[in-house]
């Protein structure tokens, strides 16, 4: 996806489309440790929330200090009620002429000591239970999870009254009661963690190598659970204080010589035809404490959570941009009319932590000739995906994209709002995917979703949408397309699902088709057909491509021109065939190097070592220069500019001098690039399709 | 559909039972001895054991759940120990006097906990947004029956808008009932929105973060219609389970309104049932909400499946 920001490793802006990267394992448990302190720390209301918490601790613990009088002591004035300040009584007393400023910080001992209890009893009893029947599944599980569904079809408070109603009124028995009826909440929530922890490969990867059941439970599985839980744990407390004050408030829980907040409600009730007064402190005494539970666990979630921000229809367009001063030299045109001229796009993020921004994609030329097939080829991070997404005003938010100009076919597009950006999206442009069962929209039939733009764009009526539908799935060579229209995208295989986003793509005949790694999810089997049948659509209808891919390999045989990118800029560009036989970037020579192909090869198939840097590690200089074989002192002197070399473009100090390895034909490495493993993006310091190895380019 | 509902209904008598077993055979841990608290304390151990064959408790435990189940499935939940009438009776004057506060919190709760949710899903970050999830976040804190007395002084006793407490006659007209009905529907109501309103909030923000919803955008639909038709179907459909958990939790929180507004309904039939070990009271009064969650739960299991065709049957 977003593969320009997948290099920051789930940081809070990639959330936005972005999957995070995975990160090494060692190195991403301290980091995330850390990161998780600092998220939570900066969290304010959170914070203020815990420190609420802590002066009720406070208060229950030295409520004998703090007060004069005693949590039963009453006045000598039976039935006299004093009102605040009142003969010295801060918050004056109640209708039996008891201190309630005295009552509310022994109050704040009920609460948590009888939150304290049903949180206790809850994870004793849950914990272990969910674990238990998470991992063991099978008939356990079924049992448990019927018992727990029988639980739960009673209101909570209903069954906790049924669980009183056997073990007596009461305080403890009422928390009991109520850590009973949560210890359910708690089991099924292990058990659907242990659910899904289970479906990650590492709880797999540790039985293969023999781990111990209890071992797996407890240093696999637990780990993962353990954050939700927190949450949760915290989040039932605050429900826990409330149960607290309802059921004593009810008469069910604290007795009348003790001072809960719910009992005070209990007694303020009988003196309210007098004043409300004593109802207010310890209503507000219970409310602020779970609000102080609820935004602390909610600060606690957030922070684990990677903090998942915005969520607006998050898209910009592209702003207008000045030329810069230093201009560069022109940009030579790969043809005279072309059908997209890209000048100068930048974008930037917020730097995820900071105010600050980065730059992840710089200064990026790009022109697609008519009928033309560009490809637009880069490791993940290097910002090929969002180049894409910006050329139809599709920059996830939080990201500020802009450019001099983006003309299509004799349009300037910067500048135009959203809703001029409408009708060149879907219409104009057509765009395609790489994970095509998820960009559909599981609620609607993929007949629908096709019709869709044809009813928009095009006007068409539902049944005549629907026909062009049908057509358009039997030119994508979907069988049956009859029957086949009214399914749903579940229904779908991912390279069937393809073909859907394909027909929706061409469905209004838009003059210019994205392919965004289109087979980089699908099967290996399909990935061949896939590119055949976007190449065939294109060439029979005339409509340029800009294929947007990690491999080399699947270009060789469908692309004329190619873009090089690495870490957000353009890096070489020029004909297929040049680029091929003769690169002029070291990075090109590594990707091409890395292509498997037919022909005898000793030794470690070659990878280029490490991984495309996160864009705030970008250097003012050559970007490559730290992966680079050839890198010398010059290339340490500062940014390089594009420049002309024999038939193609590249930006490298050295390109003059240095005798890159190329492949005479291209047409060699294609089918070998089709038939390697699909490479997940971002998977790690390697090149696309390749074992991990030491080997370099050279 | 109809196949859903039977298998729906099919599984919930099951439910029903094992729930009536577990809460019958609960109730009996107790050993304070009902006869003698229908009796007091000066009766005589004679009068006991006959209070006791009168109520068939002298019967073995299994013999009693047989019996009370053998009627029930009939619709018979029994005698009322302390006052002789029918439990069934008492029920059915209660069952409307609850269900309409909880249904009117609940409809109220669901439109305006939903049209907060989105809105500040949409503005996210925004001040709306700020707004909304504080306030949420406050309303989930409030005790029910706290603000209720509160609402009753103020808006009842002092400026004498709506009525404190529940008429003591009947309500004959539908503007007496739903005047009484406010002040606890509010009371009640309050946390079911904020919690609604934040699922809706964070359910929506989730789903405007996929994948679909960029498609959706790169056909050039306009953002209406992307939010209307792409993004909230899919976004409710975890806001329709929060409504499940949120009618069995307005059920139980009526209760405490009840008590506060001295509201007529099932909450203190059930609280009095415990307070006096009322066995018939309580089981009918546990059977009774049960059956309404129940109800409420095949539900929404038939909009799921009209929401998420993954679920619907083949």
């Amino acid at each position: 996806m977003s593969d320009a920001l997948a290099g920051l490793g789930g940081s809070a802006d990639a959330g936005e489309l972005a999957s995070p990267a995975p990160m090494p394992q060692e190195s991403a448990a301290g980091a995330t440790r850390s990161r998780f302190w600092a998220r939570l720390r900066r969290n304010k209301v959170a914070m203020a929330g815990a420190v609420y918490l802590v002066l009720v601790v406070i208060a229950a613990i030295f409520a004998p200090l703090l007060t004069s009088h005693d949590e039963t002591f009453a006045t000598r004035f039976q039935d006299i009620l004093f009102s605040p300040g009142e003969a010295g009584y801060v918050l004056g007393t109640d209708h039996v002429g008891r201190d309630i400023l005295t009552r509310i910080f022994f109050g704040a001992r009920y609460a948590l000591i009888a939150g304290a209890e049903a949180v206790l009893v809850a994870l004793v009893i849950g914990v272990p239970f969910g674990l238990a029947i998470g991992y063991f599944r099978g008939w356990a599980d079924r049992i448990a999870m019927r018992f727990v569904e029988i639980v739960v079809a009673v209101p909570a408070v209903v069954m906790a009254m049924a669980i009183i109603t056997g073990l007596g009124t009461g305080l403890t028995n009422a928390m009991l009661a109520i850590g009973l009826v949560f210890s359910m909440i708690i089991t099924r929530l292990v058990r659907a963690e242990v659910f899904a922890a289970r479906e990650e490969f590492y709880v797999d990867g540790a039985r293969a190598a023999g781990a111990s059941d209890r071992r797996v439970m407890w240093r696999h599985i637990l780990p993962n659970v353990a954050p939700p839980l927190i949450v949760q744990t915290t989040l039932l407390f605050a429900q826990a204080v409330l149960a607290e004050a309802a059921l004593s408030f009810l008469g069910i829980g604290a007795d009348a010589s003790q001072a809960s907040w719910g009992r005070m409600l209990r007694d303020a009730e009988l003196s309210i035809d007098r004043t409300i007064w004593p109802a207010i402190p310890p209503g507000i005494a219970i409310f602020l404490t779970v609000v102080a539970f609820n935004v602390f666990g909610d600060g606690l979630r957030d922070a684990f959570a990677r903090e998942a921000r915005g969520g607006r229809v998050g898209v910009g367009d592209v702003v207008p941009k000045e030329r810069s001063a230093a201009a560069a030299p022109p940009w030579p045109s790969g043809s005279d009319d072309p059908l997209l001229s890209l000048r100068g796009l930048d974008i930037v993020f917020p730097k995820p932590g900071e105010g600050t921004d980065m730059t992840v994609v710089r200064d990026v030329n790009l022109d697609i000739g008519r009928g033309e097939v560009m490809a637009l080829v880069g490791e993940s991070g290097s910002g090929k995906t969002i180049t894409g997404l910006s050329l139809m005003g599709l920059v996830p938010d939080p990201g500020q994209a802009s450019a001099e100009s983006i003309v299509l076919d004799g349009r300037e597009l910067v500048g135009m709002d959203f809703n001029e950006l409408r009708w060149i999206r879907g219409r104009e442009i057509g765009i395609i995917f790489q994970e095509p069962s998820a960009a559909l929209n599981p609620a609607y039939t993929v007949g629908r979703q096709v019709a869709e733009p044809l009813r928009v764009h095009l006007g068409m009526s539902k049944r005549e949408a629907r026909e062009r539908a049908i057509e358009l799935f039997a030119e994508v060579g979907i069988p049956d397309p009859h029957k086949r229209i009214d399914a749903f995208p579940h229904q779908f295989s991912g390279g069937m699902a393809q073909r859907v986003m394909i027909a929706m793509a061409l469905s209004c005949e838009p003059k210019l088709l994205i392919a965004d790694e289109p087979t980089t999810a699908l099967d290996v089997t399909v990935q061949g057909q896939m590119l055949d049948l976007v190449g065939d659509l294109a060439r029979s209808r005339g409509v340029s491509v800009l294929l947007i891919t990690h491999d080399l390999g699947v270009v060789a045989d469908l692309a004329d021109r190619v873009a090089v990118m690495y870490a957000g800029e353009i890096v070489e560009t020029g004909r297929l065939t040049d680029v091929f036989a003769t690169p002029r970037h070291p990075y090109t020579e590594g990707l091409i190097a890395a292509i498997p192909r037919n022909e005898p090869r000793s030794g470690d198939l070659p990878t280029i070592p490490g991984v495309v840097p996160p864009p705030w590690e970008w250097p003012d200089r050559c970007h490559f220069a730290d992966r680079c074989p050839y890198e010398a002192i010059e290339c340490r002197r500062g940014p390089v500019e594009l420049r002309q070399l024999g038939a193609s473009l590249t930006r490298c100090e050295r390109s003059h001098e240095l005798e890159l390895r190329g492949v005479q034909h291209a047409s060699v490495v294609a089918i070998a690039g089709w038939e390697q493993p699909s490479d997940e993006p971002g998977s790690g310091g390697v090149m696309p399709g390749l074992p991990p190895g030491e080997g370099g380019p050279a | 559909m109809l196949r859903l509902l039977v298998s729906r209904v099919l599984a919930a008598i099951p439910l029903m039972l094992m729930v009536a077993t577990l809460v019958f055979f609960l109730a009996q841990l107790n050993p304070v001895d009902p006869a003698a608290t229908i009796m007091g304390d000066d009766a005589d151990l004679e009068s006991l054991a006959e209070k006791r064959a009168e109520l068939g408790i002298d019967r073995p435990l299994v013999v009693q759940y047989w019996d009370w189940l053998n009627s029930a499935v009939v619709g018979d939940l029994g005698t009322n120990w302390f006052n002789g009438e029918e439990i069934t009776t008492e029920l059915r004057d209660r069952i409307p006097v609850t269900l309409s506060m909880v249904f009117g919190s609940l409809i109220v709760a669901l439109a305006i906990g939903s049209a907060f949710g989105v809105l500040a899903a949409l503005k996210a970050g925004r001040w709306p947004d700020r707004t909304i999830t504080v306030a949420s976040s406050l309303g989930l804190a409030v005790p029910n029956f706290w603000i209720g007395l509160v609402l009753a002084y103020y808006v009842g006793v002092k400026l004498q808008w709506l009525p404190a407490i529940w008429p003591t006659t009947r309500p004959d007209s539908l503007a007496t009932w739903v005047e009484a009905l406010i002040l606890p529907c509010v009371a009640l109501g309050i946390s079911a929105s904020a919690a609604i309103a934040r699922q809706a909030r964070s359910s929506m923000i989730g789903v405007l973060q996929r994948d679909y919803v960029r498609t959706a955008l790169a056909k050039g639909l306009p953002v209406r219609r992307v939010v209307s038709r792409h993004a909230i179907r899919n976004a409710a459909i975890p806001v329709v389970t929060l409504a499940g958990f949120q009618t069995s939790a307005l059920i139980g929180g009526s209760i405490f309104v009840e008590f506060v507004f001295n509201v007529p309904g099932l909450g203190r039939f059930g609280v009095d049932a415990i307070l006096r070990q009322n066995m018939p009271a309580l089981l009918g009064f546990v059977m009774v909400t049960a059956a309404v969650v129940v109800v409420v739960n095949i539900v929404l299991d038939l909009s799921y499946a009209w929401l998420n065709p993954k679920v619907r049957p083949e």
